[in-house]
């Protein structure tokens, strides 16, 4: 009965091998960026963020942001206080990013000299994020639905199993050409990151350098974007890192924008 | 002597304050020289000022506080030292309180004060101060009471504060025309610090994905006084004699909106205000006072994008006085523009931009290029320009005074 039972297990793995085979390639580049989309990344997240422009001399310039992200029904919304430099102290960034396939997001910018909360628009993806290589765009999660993505191949990147994706955007005027992607098979990060320009030259290159599970989530601590084109890094690092701490949904709103952190 | 005390006190309350609080009191602020010469003729200095800037910040539970001192000072002058806030902040759950001297700033509009009506404005360089500085602070409670994203905000100022002008030797001080050298009667000029002299303002604003919006109504003092102007004429000659100006600021009472919106790339501004009991001045001779009371109706719409990789930012603004008798001497419609152009290079740490306003009814202009350069972080260059366009009008009546200038600030 035994003999027999083993038989049957070892008939039905040869049987389920060759079919779980089949169905991890059978993953789309659609599919896996899916999951890189989808990857959990808690109700809520707070944080310090320390971000290191290092040019071609090796000159660094340091900003510091303080950072609350937060997940509701059909939206994120994050909201960021600058901390230093001196001259940027109190300035505040909110956005408000929507699931909705197409919507724009909507963001504003709280500036101490001016007392104002004023509309910008979000228009502006490809402009570089206080100066760093990370644009705004690079900084968001954009849909997948944005672009065309296709499986080139899988090979391992510092000892991690990964799938290497390209993605094309659908939009022609699109800042990069292409992008292409090395994501974790676990995990669903991805590791590293290059960057084309309009032209199909390399532009930069995205590393993430740590990530580690808080609270049983895979979280990005530490990234690097170098642009190849002008030598210039930089370097992002997330601090005191704390999800699902519950903030709360006024948070996210012109009062606190306002007062500051 | 009289600045060696104030400075003293100021030193004596900082050493104090930061004993009592130690190191949770936050210090930030800058130090700058500014410095302008005109253009023309023999290169006069517009301005050499030298300035400290000092935010003390302090919070504690659902409590707050800040002190903003500031000392400008000139060659061969007196240290002028001010606050230009302080105030306490108290913190509930649905409502914030603050209490003390402040800025209160409404609207949405650039450069251009239409419900921006609290802080009064500090005019003593013209329009050529930085937005920090060109509004003073008043003392006054502030009560938000929040819900959601819609705020009702409520605002008692028990006492007046006027625009600050220029001084009479200034180069900003503003051209008026008289006949004859007019004597001026400063007797009415004061509003009386008392419970009844106080002003009242309220706003109701949402901040939403599709639009923001603010509506207000305000019950205040004009900030600007009314010029009266008494004439005496000789009977037989027929000839002004005597020239009597009486400053006054009068009650004012308005209600307007703001609202702002994204429309694709573009951001959509509009603001108005409905200013009632507004006083004009006339040439009419049956007025004896020379000044008529209308109401009206100063409203801007405004747009900004970006083209060819510059962020750009215009707007139209129109003053209108309702009921319009030929004798006032301002025009019935005023229609000025702003303009707004500029873009950053070497990762932000250099900035070009220009900015200007025109004058469309008398053809005049204040142009503003200006380059700002971040030498290191917190270590800011300015270089720039104010050129003046026109021979009259608001602007052009500083034609002769185009000028250079170069900021070195230091934030800290």
């Amino acid at each position: 009965m035994l003999n027999k039972q083993i038989k049957l297990a070892i008939l039905a793995i040869f049987i389920a091998i060759p079919f779980i085979t089949f169905a991890q390639e059978t993953l789309t580049g659609l599919q896996i960026i899916q999951n890189v989309y989808d990857r959990p990344a808690g109700e809520d997240q707070v944080g310090d963020l320390t971000m290191s422009l290092i040019n071609s001399r090796g000159d660094e310039r340091v900003r510091t942001i303080k950072q609350f992200v937060k997940e509701f029904d059909n939206m994120e919304k994050k909201i960021m206080y600058f901390v230093s430099p001196a001259d940027v102290r109190n300035t505040s960034f909110m956005n408000w990013s929507y699931n909705e396939e197409g919507k724009d997001d909507d963001q504003w910018i709280y500036l101490p000299a001016l007392k104002r909360v004023k509309r910008i628009s979000s228009d502006s993806k490809s402009d570089y994020f206080m100066g760093s290589d990370f644009t705004y765009d690079d900084l968001g999660d954009r849909h997948p639905s944005s672009d065309t993505h296709k499986l080139l191949r899988e090979e391992k990147l510092n000892g991690e199993d990964c799938y290497v994706v390209e993605s094309t955007p659908k939009e022609e005027e699109y800042m990069y050409s292409r992008t292409v992607t090395w994501i974790i098979k676990d995990k669903w990060i991805g590791m590293k990151k290059e960057f084309y320009d309009e032209d199909g030259d390399h532009l930069k290159t995205l590393s993430v350098k740590k990530f580690e599970k808080i609270d049983n989530l895979w979280t990005i601590l530490h990234s690097e974007m170098h642009n190849v084109q002008k030598n210039h890094t930089t370097k992002m690092e997330l601090k005191n890192v704390k999800l699902n701490t519950g903030i709360p949904d006024n948070k996210f709103t012109e009062r606190m924008m306002k007062r500051g952190i | 002597m009289g600045k060696f005390t104030k400075l003293s006190a100021m030193i004596f309350t900082l050493l104090l304050v930061s004993n009592g609080f130690g190191q949770s009191l936050f210090f930030s602020g800058y130090g700058r020289n500014y410095t302008g010469a005109l253009i023309n003729g023999d290169h006069e200095y517009t301005i050499i000022q030298n300035t400290f800037n000092l935010n003390i910040e302090h919070s504690k539970n659902n409590v707050a506080f800040k002190v903003n001192p500031y000392i400008y000072q000139y060659p061969n002058a007196e240290l002028k030292l001010n606050l230009r806030e302080a105030y306490m902040d108290i913190f509930f759950d649905s409502m914030d309180l603050r209490i003390g001297k402040q800025q209160i700033i409404w609207g949405k509009a650039d450069g251009v004060f239409i419900t921006d009506i609290i802080s009064p404005k500090d005019l003593s360089e013209f329009l050529l101060r930085d937005f920090e500085e060109i509004r003073t602070g008043i003392t006054s409670i502030k009560a938000d009471y929040y819900m959601g994203n819609n705020t009702l905000e409520l605002v008692w100022a028990p006492t007046f504060t006027p625009t600050i002008m220029p001084d009479d030797n200034s180069f900003w001080y503003p051209q008026m025309y008289f006949p004859i050298a007019p004597t001026f009667d400063n007797s009415k000029r004061d509003v009386e610090q008392n419970v009844g002299n106080g002003e009242y303002f309220a706003k109701y604003s949402v901040l939403s994905s599709a639009i923001d919006f603010e509506i207000m109504a305000g019950y205040m003092w004009d900030d600007d006084p009314t010029m009266h102007i008494t004439k005496t004429m000789n009977s037989q000659t027929k000839q002004l004699t005597s020239l009597t100006i009486t400053p006054e600021h009068h009650r004012l009472g308005l209600g307007g909106g703001s609202f702002s919106s994204t429309l694709g790339s573009f951001v959509l501004r509009g603001e108005g205000a409905y200013y009632n009991g507004k006083y004009f001045n006339t040439e009419n001779p049956q007025i004896a006072d020379g000044v008529v009371e209308k109401n009206y109706l100063h409203y801007l719409v405004g747009l900004e994008f970006t083209l060819f990789n510059i962020n750009m930012s215009t707007q139209f603004i129109q003053q209108a006085i309702l009921d319009y008798d030929k004798p006032i001497k301002n025009d019935e419609f005023e229609n000025t523009m702003t303009f707004l152009a500029y873009k950053t290079f070497l990762r932000e740490t250099l900035r070009l931009e220009l900015f200007s306003y025109i004058g469309l009814n008398n053809s005049d202009a204040l142009v503003r290029p200006k380059i700002t350069y971040d030498f290191s972080d917190g270590f800011q260059m300015v270089f720039g320009a104010n050129i003046f366009v026109g021979d009259e009008g608001r602007f052009g009546q500083y034609d002769d005074n185009d000028m250079l200038y170069a900021k070195i600030k230091y934030s800290f």
